[in-house]
């Protein structure tokens, strides 16, 4: 699996209507396609995390099932290793989007020393790799988002140029202190960061009336002057025009920008939930019309970049892979006890 | 005696209160049609109506400061924190507002709000969401911090919680939320109450105090009994129930009978409830001592998630038998 390439340094868009709506974003077919295998590819590890759970192998999953679109419609305008990405636990596709592989995912479920994103110590969902800069958080929902504030207002100091920090958050995260706060002074200071909010409606088992005053978190930007732009999350291509606008907007000084993707969750908030509880049954059944993958093949299917027995063959081979990956993990032994007090202080000293 | 669970003891007590007194009103997040995380909240929506039974949007400085805020007026809040992790965002209400308004201004306004919330770890969701901070609380003077370990426990403090004219710290635990036992009959005494600030002995014994609160006095019982079983140890067992104030007479009384003590919590150990404890042994109880008081708790690094590591980092019934063994015998164990 290679890492994503960032499509903004992609030849620029030709705006011609007669083109499919990725050629006019400048988007190549191979892109859309590995796009496509992504989302697959991590729509099979979300299904085998949660088959693990229930063998008591991996112990907490969180779903990124039906945001794959708006986190790999982002990826294309981040350049992994270069800008810096402040998931949430949601961003289990933006992480492998960003160059994570199905075995560093599985790892982090599993607990495993061997866990890129933190050696088996913190609960799945928290990603992390300083090599594709992507930067973990706490649990505490809207608290990571001043991290990214943080690291837009380093770059001035640090004197990195051309470089933007975006980081994800849900709707219900924006009712907390410090997602205000954080956006007071994105605004305030005009710093290159960009606010995704993956809006699916519900907060665990909380509708989004509920928890938002107003029905678009768009609007909420007009109070930290900043852009609110709302697009559908399930469609990669209007995420990525937006990612891309703002992504440039902030890394050529313009200043912040919020993104609303409105999607859908098409799993329970977690394996400790179970969303029939509180989601009408019709409301359920609808879900599998907002499955971005399937979105994404019709589209590719209709533009010809692929048929069926191409998008057959795809699959049993990332199938193949998913389970390679799985053994791969099983086999790892489990963090040795020895390591417990590793990385608890920095400084060569430890207490 | 009827036989209900943790969980039933605090639903029912609940549902009691708010029918006892109007101004009992619950906020929280999923408290209400959800009926909580963990169902604390079950039904209470229904019987008592949106007014009483707030869901609030993610917002917990917010709506903790709102109780402090209707509570000043005559308000008896009782607000759920999903688990303690995140009551820290809320610190600053509790610990500059809630504990200081009646002292700071003379007592012009009382502030008897609740703050319900489990502590521990245990189930594999790693540190953010396994910790153990009410000895943050119990530091401060102005708030009051109770952590029953029984269904008897947790009805009766929860009544006197609500009835307290002062701002309390609640503190419960996901792994007792199931767990059962006897509480009094209606008839008999459907209306008890258990102070504030009053540990019991859960079991008599005169060979050692073993001291401890929430899940660890419920392992401390199971020690207690087994050694008891296996070698005729006779050990008598403190559930603290109140960290502050704390039952200091209680456990002084006790140490000075037996002569030797153990403490044990989930927290880490440092500064923790068991400084506190042993400070106050050797200050009252120094010249009954026969061996140094023994500390248990937790290893000090952030609960970590692979569940071998997580094993390896919380105190259990091995930790706790080495330390009985060792306040008995020296280390010749
Ligand atoms: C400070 C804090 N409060 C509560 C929680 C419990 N919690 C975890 S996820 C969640 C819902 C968040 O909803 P939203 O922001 O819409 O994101 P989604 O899960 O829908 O993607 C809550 C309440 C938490 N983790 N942190
Ligand atoms: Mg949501």
């Amino acid at each position: 699996m290679s890492m994503q390439t960032d499509a903004s340094l992609a030849p620029p868009p030709a705006n011609d209507p007669a083109l499919p709506r990725h050629r006019q974003l400048g988007l190549s077919d191979e892109q859309v396609l590995a796009a496509l295998a992504g989302m697959q590819r991590v729509r099979n590890v979300d299904d085998r995390l949660w088959q693990l759970s229930r063998q008591g192998k991996a112990h907490f999953v969180i779903t990124s099932a039906g945001h794959e679109a708006a986190q790999f419609g982002c990826a294309w305008a981040i350049r992994a290793g270069h800008d810096y990405s402040v998931p949430y636990y949601r961003d289990m596709a933006l992480a492998l989007a960003l160059g994570q592989t199905s075995l560093d995912l599985l790892l982090h479920g599993m607990g495993k020393p061997t866990d890129p994103a933190s050696g088996g110590r913190q609960m799945f969902g928290h990603f992390s790799s300083r090599a594709l800069r992507i930067v973990s958080g706490s649990s505490s929902v809207g608290s990571h988002i001043v991290h990214a504030v943080g690291l837009a207002l380093a770059f001035r100091i640090t004197g990195e140029q051309d470089i933007a920090a975006i980081t994800f958050f849900g709707e219900g995260a924006t009712s907390e202190g410090a997602w205000h706060e954080g956006m007071t002074i994105a605004g305030v200071q005009q710093l290159p960061v960009v606010f995704v909010c993956e809006n699916n409606g519900y907060a665990i088992s909380v509708p989004a009336h509920r928890e938002v005053p107003v029905r678009d978190v768009a609007t909420k930007a007009a109070g930290y002057g900043m852009p609110g732009v709302i697009v559908d999350g399930t469609d990669i291509f209007a995420v990525y025009a937006a990612a891309r606008t703002a992504m440039q907007r902030a890394r050529s000084g313009e200043g912040p920008t919020l993104i609303e993707c409105k999607l859908h969750r098409l799993r329970p908030h977690s394996n400790a939930d179970d969303h029939s509880k509180y989601r009408p049954a019709a409301e359920l059944t609808a879900l599998a019309q907002h499955d971005p993958i399937d979105k994404l093949r019709d589209y590719a299917m209709q533009h010809g970049l692929l048929n069926v027995e191409r998008w057959q063959a795809m699959q049993q081979q990332l199938k193949a892979e998913v389970d390679a990956a799985t053994l791969a993990a099983d086999q790892v032994p489990n963090p040795p006890l020895e390591s417990l007090y590793d990385h608890l202080y920095g400084s060569a000293a430890e207490a | 005696m009827p036989v209900i669970t943790y969980r039933q003891a605090l639903n029912e007590t609940l549902r009691q209160e708010m029918h006892r007194d109007p101004n009992v009103m619950l906020m929280g997040e999923e408290i209400g049609v959800f009926e909580g995380s963990y169902k604390v909240t079950a039904g209470l929506l229904q019987e008592f109506g949106a007014k009483r039974v707030l869901d609030t949007p993610i917002a917990e400085e917010g709506f903790v400061g709102m109780a402090a805020g209707a509570a000043m007026i005559g308000l008896r809040p009782v607000v759920e924190i999903m688990t303690i992790n995140f009551s820290l965002l809320a610190i600053d209400q509790m610990v500059n507002h809630a504990a200081k308004i009646h002292y700071m201004f003379g007592g012009q306004a009382k502030v008897p709000m609740v703050l319900r919330t489990p502590g521990g770890g245990g189930v594999q969701l790693a540190a953010t969401h396994s910790q153990n901070f009410e000895v943050w609380y119990a530091y401060v003077p102005g708030l009051k911090v109770v952590a029953p370990s029984t269904p008897h426990d947790a009805r009766g403090l929860l009544r006197s919680a609500i009835r307290d004219d002062d701002p309390v710290v609640f503190l419960e635990n996901l792994a007792l939320y199931n767990t059962k036992g006897d509480v009094p009959d209606e008839a008999d005494d459907g209306d008890y109450t258990i102070p504030i600030g009053k540990a019991t002995i859960a079991r008599a014994g005169s060979d050692l105090t073993l001291i401890a609160y929430s899940r660890m006095a419920v392992l401390a019982m199971d020690i207690a009994r087994r050694l008891e079983a296996e070698e005729g140890l006779s050990i008598e067992v403190i559930d603290l129930r109140s960290l502050r104030p704390l039952d200091r007479p209680t456990i002084i009384e006790s140490v000075k009978k037996t002569g030797r003590a153990v403490v044990i919590e989930e927290g880490w150990l440092t500064y923790g409830i068991g400084a506190e404890i042993a400070a106050t042994i050797q200050e009252h109880a120094f010249d009954y001592l026969d061996a140094p008081v023994k500390r248990v708790a937790g290893v000090e690094v952030p609960l970590p998630y692979a569940k071998v590591l997580e094993r390896a980092a919380l105190p259990n019934d091995k930790h706790l038998i080495k330390a009985i063994r060792e306040a008995l015998y020296g280390t010749r164990s």
